[in-house]
């Protein structure tokens, strides 16, 4: 009797083993979360300390579309224990030990988990698939922004039907939504869908910040505009007698941004007291100090980016960098 | 009278040990002879050759020394027997200085006129100073066109520049490159200049910089510059890429390791061929092996050509090859799987082929600097290509001609 018991769970596991064979150094956790635990995550750790995320709440669970009410994730192989969260980390289970296997959790209103190792769910576990997010800052006419994705020139859609999928509302003004990485064109759309922008085609799988203008217009860039910016900040320098017109070349490392249009940069401003200085942005983390129409320079110092600079130039070999003016 | 003890014993000890650098025993006839070799090289690197020459102990003990600034050291005690070592394991762009001054034993007269047969002819080109052969090449490395297996698919490789510069135009876009390099760095834009059928100082020593070949380079080559960050320094284009900003860039073999731990997909293609002139992007190639010292080598002569001999061991070759991430001098090698299994030494092999040995003449130089300028002149100050390379040939002849 118990050799016909393994076997029909055997076979009730066929359908899932090859999705999850495939992805054999990772394991699958669902979740089912009650209805206002909203946009669930799972953090995952192992006993060693290692942790699947970054920072909390950890990675955003996917909806399936063939379990209605079950939400799943990928993790490392590896991963010991869990906690299903929502609502922005406001909300979550205790840990639930999970001992590097694949498991099915269900949350109660107390918040309390009942886990399953065997599956909970119907069908084949969807494939593993990269993602990367999809971050939108809309107008404040565009309600409930969402993102329709695709792949060109297949034309296989990510989210169907029409708007795709509702993008999650962030503290700091930006919605986001995660993409499959086979997607290489998106359209932001709000209202229902009666809004959008236009195909954003050709994308890199990389994460992308859209910020959408009323009349649908937008500006993209891979680079996180969210991230703290610098303040202006002044390089001061002094120079050999011999370096005539001595001139700051800036630069941010590791993106190649430069200050300035062109090389030998701009030129610093005498001052009374012997010391050279120009105003620049804050985001340079890298100078050099040239003269004599970019002759002679410096080698490429380093610099801490925001910090007002003090650079003595001794030589084309040797160069002092500090942030606080130096006792003459 | 413990003073004048003090100092006759160490002027004693002065006489037998040699000042410094070579503590071997000189003209022995019998006992264990020390060979000394000199190198910059990483302990993996040493560790290897360390194994292979154990099997001459105790007649001939090799001693590797690590040196740092060792051309420096080689130009100074290079000639003197008590402080010069037996051999140097360094790249081969020296060859040249060091046989004008006059420091150096052809390998010719140790091994043989056939002493190189069998080797990858990238490297006995390397290895070759007016027509003499100074170094027992052990592997070499070449620049690769990498990408990031993310962002292009294997079969979408640009196989040409335009089909570069088409890609770049695509995707060099919301702060993503489509391709970057160190486009104004001499070691990597020689590449697109030999793909011009031009070079930056010809065989004879006479700067190329104002050439046809040249300036047409620079030419085409600026409109890949157009799509590439300003700033384009060493750590900037290396960051780009494993920051996946950049989807593809050329870099040699040691930024495999950064780019694999930075999680990076990384595929290796072969370099884009130049549209208008059917020729290959041609980077430069580095050949590390060991140079012989003239001083040392009439008494120590069968020491010396032992320690080579097994150096010159396809299997040490190959050990060499695994810990460096280089590729072997030694053609056998090729038929091995263990190497034709490698990706990356496959690569460098196939490069190989097109790849320039870095000049080894003693006026290279002075052609890293003037040539770096004028790239910095075209490609940064927006500079006219004529004038610029008419200013940058002006300098080099006077540098030239003043180092004479």
């Amino acid at each position: 009797m118990k050799k016909l018991v393994a076997l029909l769970i055997c076979l009730m596991m066929l359908p899932i083993l090859p999705a999850m064979a495939e992805e054999a150094e990772m394991l699958v956790v669902y979740a089912k979360v009650p209805a206002d635990w909203t946009w669930p995550c799972v953090w995952a750790w192992s006993s060693d300390g290692t942790n699947a995320f970054a920072a909390w709440p950890g990675d955003q669970m996917e909806p399936d579309p063939a379990n209605e009410g079950w939400y799943y994730i990928y993790l490392p192989a590896g991963m010991e224990s869990v906690i299903i969260n929502a609502n922005d980390g406001g909300i979550q289970t205790d840990e639930v030990k999970i001992d590097k296997q694949s498991a099915w959790i269900t949350v109660a209103e107390d918040k309390t988990a009942a886990v399953s190792f065997e599956a909970q769910t119907t069908g084949e576990v969807p494939a593993y698939t990269e993602r990367y997010t999809v971050y939108a800052q809309v107008d404040a006419s565009w309600e409930n922004p969402g993102v329709w994705a695709w792949q060109h020139p297949s034309g296989k859609n990510a989210f169907a039907p029409w708007p795709g999928r509702t993008m999650k509302a962030n503290a700091n003004g930006w919605y986001s939504a995660k993409v499959p990485a086979w997607c290489n064109c998106v359209i932001i759309n709000a209202n229902g869908g009666a809004v959008q922008t236009a195909d954003l085609k050709d994308l890199d799988p990389a994460d992308l910040w859209i910020t959408v203008a009323a009349d649908g217009a937008v500006e993209v860039t891979y680079d996180d505009p969210t991230a703290p910016k610098a303040a202006d900040i002044t390089v001061y320098a002094k120079v050999p007698a011999d370096w005539a017109n001595p001139c700051l070349w800036a630069w941010e490392h590791p993106s190649g941004t430069n200050a300035f249009a062109g090389w030998p940069g701009e030129a610093l401003t005498a001052g009374e007291d012997g010391w050279y200085a120009i105003t620049v942005p804050g985001w340079i983390n890298s100078v050099i100090i040239n003269a004599n129409e970019g002759s002679v320079q410096t080698t490429d110092l380093r610099v801490d980016a925001g910090k007002n600079l003090y650079v003595n130039v001794v030589s084309a070999e040797e160069a002092t960098v500090a942030y606080e003016k130096p006792a003459e | 009278m413990r003073k004048i003890l003090c100092i006759l014993m160490v002027g004693i000890l002065f006489l037998l040990t040699g000042c410094s650098g070579n503590t071997g025993n000189q003209g022995k006839k019998n006992g264990p002879v020390t060979i000394t070799i000199w190198h910059d090289k990483e302990d993996a690197v040493i560790a290897v050759l360390q194994d292979a020459v154990k099997a001459l102990e105790p007649d001939i003990m090799v001693a590797f020394e690590k040196k740092t600034g060792m051309t420096e050291s080689l130009k100074l005690v290079g000639n003197d027997k008590n402080a010069a070592p037996d051999m140097y394991f360094f790249a081969h762009d020296k060859i040249g200085v060091y046989a004008e001054m006059g420091i150096l034993t052809p390998i010719t007269e140790l091994l043989g006129e056939n002493a190189l047969a069998g080797y990858v002819p990238l490297t006995v080109k390397g290895a070759t100073y007016k027509g003499r052969l100074y170094q027992v090449p052990l592997y070499f490395e070449t620049l690769l066109f990498m990408y990031n297996k993310k962002y292009i698919a294997e079969k979408d490789v640009p196989a040409t520049t335009e089909q570069l510069y088409a890609y770049m135009q695509r995707k060099t876009k919301y702060g993503h490159y489509g391709f970057v390099e160190q486009h104004s760095t001499p070691y990597y834009a020689a590449g697109w200049i030999h793909g011009f059928g031009g070079s930056l100082i010809n065989d004879e020593g006479a700067p190329c910089l104002d050439s046809a070949e040249a300036k047409a380079a620079l030419a085409y080559h600026k409109k890949f510059v157009d799509y590439m960050p300003g700033e384009t320094e060493y750590a900037t284009v290396n960051t780009l890429f494993t920051e996946g900003m950049a989807h593809a860039t050329i870099a040699g073999p040691w930024f495999v390791p950064t780019v694999r731990a930075a999680g990076i997909n990384v595929g290796i293609a072969p370099m884009p061929i130049v549209d208008e002139t059917g020729l290959p992007l041609a980077p430069y190639s580095g050949i590390q092996g060991l140079h012989v010292l003239k001083v040392q080598a009439a008494q120590k002569r069968d020491a010396i050509v032992k320690v080579l001999e097994t150096l010159m061991q396809p299997e040490v070759s190959v050990k060499l090859a695994k810990v460096s991430g280089c590729a072997p001098a030694v053609e056998s090698c090729y038929t091995l799987e263990e190497v034709t299994a490698d990706p990356l030494i496959m690569a460098m092999k196939q490069t190989a082929e097109t790849a320039i040995p870095m000049p080894n003449i003693p006026e290279m130089d002075v052609m890293w600097t003037v040539a770096g300028n004028l790239l910095v002149n075209v490609n940064m100050s927006g500079q006219d290509i004529e004038p610029a390379s008419a200013e940058a040939q002006k300098k080099a002849l006077e540098l030239i001609e003043a180092m004479k």
